[in-house]
């Protein structure tokens, strides 16, 4: 067996130096591989599903944001269109109730028109009985003051007169 | 404990006497307990959870600050080669760790560390040469021709200063507990060396360590870029 050694320059060192070489490339081999790159890989894949996941937050947060000033834009849209139906709804009923206003003057005019009218008819009527019931009570009163008053004399004397304006007159022709 | 490194066993192939020492059966040892982890956390893998807790929050917080460091290190284009650093981290930091239940630090021997220096320099200069081709080369010959050999050995100096300095401080440390141990009478070896290993072995262990992943980064990152 060879003497123990500190430290040596001679042929066994660099026997050493590239037994201890292919060692660490042995080691270096086995770790990169049985360690090294597949934690790497992992460590990198998580970071990617990390990544990916807060991409696809900030996209469903985008989305959210544009859903959102989209239904603000909407809801403003509806306002608008809220204040349009109600001025168009103001307008129709303005110029609904105007019609109706017509409408009912003229129905009104109508009414008191045809009330007029029948108030003259009535009139008329009124005065025409009146005048029927006047002259039905001055020729009862007549015949009764004729009944009381009036002779064979006077009444001969009346016909005759009566006669002779008839006598008198000119018939037309 | 002996300053010196043992020789276990001697092979024989082709003629060739080969040595296998300490440092090189507790270089194995330690590989075989950093790929037996690794399989554990591989098989642990499949059940890892989305929020990580226990073993899996460990192994994960080792590999990402070693991925983060490496690749604010090297830059994206060159994080590539981050692996072989993984490797070369975690098995100077388990050597310096292991030498606190007595197991002698591989690195406390120059041809563990020099291999590592080596490799680096290969890397350095395949990774100049991939990315930068013919002005790597070119860079030899700034800002004359005649400084090539000054910069051929200055590029040669790294992975002997790197070598070395890691050789220097984890054997440093070895040397003053060997002398402890062998100097001090028996009732001042319990308790009081719990303090001289946590500096020697943990505390520079792990310093070591990052410098010497450092400074080979940068070594290729300078090299490349």
């Amino acid at each position: 067996m060879p003497e123990e050694r500190l430290f040596g320059l001679d042929s066994q060192t660099l026997i050493q130096i590239g037994i201890q070489l292919l060692n660490g490339i042995i080691l270096a081999v086995a770790l990169g591989y049985i360690l090294y790159k597949p934690v790497k890989e992992f460590l990198h894949k998580r970071s990617e599903g990390i990544q990916n996941k807060i991409d696809e937050s900030d996209a469903t947060m985008a989305k959210a944001d544009e859903l959102i000033n989209e239904y603000n834009a909407k809801i403003k849209d509806i306002d608008e269109e809220r204040i349009k139906i109600l001025e168009a709804a103001r307008a129709a009923a303005a110029d609904e109730s105007k019609i109706i206003l017509e409408v009912a003057k003229q129905e009104a005019n109508e009414i008191k028109k045809r009330s007029l009218e029948s108030i003259s008819a009535d009139e008329k009527r009124l005065k025409e009985e009146a005048r029927l019931y006047i002259v039905d009570l001055a020729t009862h009163i007549a015949g009764k003051y004729i009944a009381k008053n009036m002779d064979d004399e006077a009444h001969d004397r009346i016909f005759e007169e009566t006669l002779a304006r008839m006598e008198n007159t000119k018939w037309p022709k | 404990m002996d300053l010196n490194i043992a020789n276990l066993w001697v092979i024989n192939v082709g003629g060739v006497e080969i040595w296998i020492t300490e440092t090189i059966f507790n270089t194995w040892f330690i590989m075989l307990f950093l790929i037996v982890l690794a399989i554990i956390a591989r098989i642990k893998l499949r059940n890892f959870k989305v929020i990580p807790k226990g073993f899996q929050n460990v192994v994960e917080t080792i590999i990402e600050i070693f991925d983060n460091f490496a690749t604010s290190s090297l830059g994206k284009k060159l994080s590539y080669i981050a692996p072989w650093f993984f490797m070369v981290f975690m098995f100077l930091l388990s050597s310096a760790l292991f030498s606190v239940i007595g197991i002698r630090a591989p690195t406390a021997d120059w041809a563990t560390t020099f291999a590592l220096a080596l490799a680096s320099l290969l890397l350095m200069f395949f990774m100049g040469l991939r990315h930068r081709k013919g002005s790597y080369l070119k860079s030899f010959f700034e800002p004359h021709f005649i400084f090539f050999p000054l910069n051929l050995i200055g590029e040669l100096a790294k992975p002997v200063s790197l070598s070395f300095r890691l050789f220097g401080n984890m054997l440093s440390g070895t040397i003053i507990l060997t002398l402890y141990y062998s100097l001090t009478p028996f009732f001042v070896q319990i308790g009081i060396p719990v303090f001289l290993h946590a500096f020697f072995d943990v505390i520079f262990g792990a310093l070591q360590t990052y410098i010497f992943v450092i400074l080979s980064l940068m070594y290729i990152k300078g090299a490349a870029d």
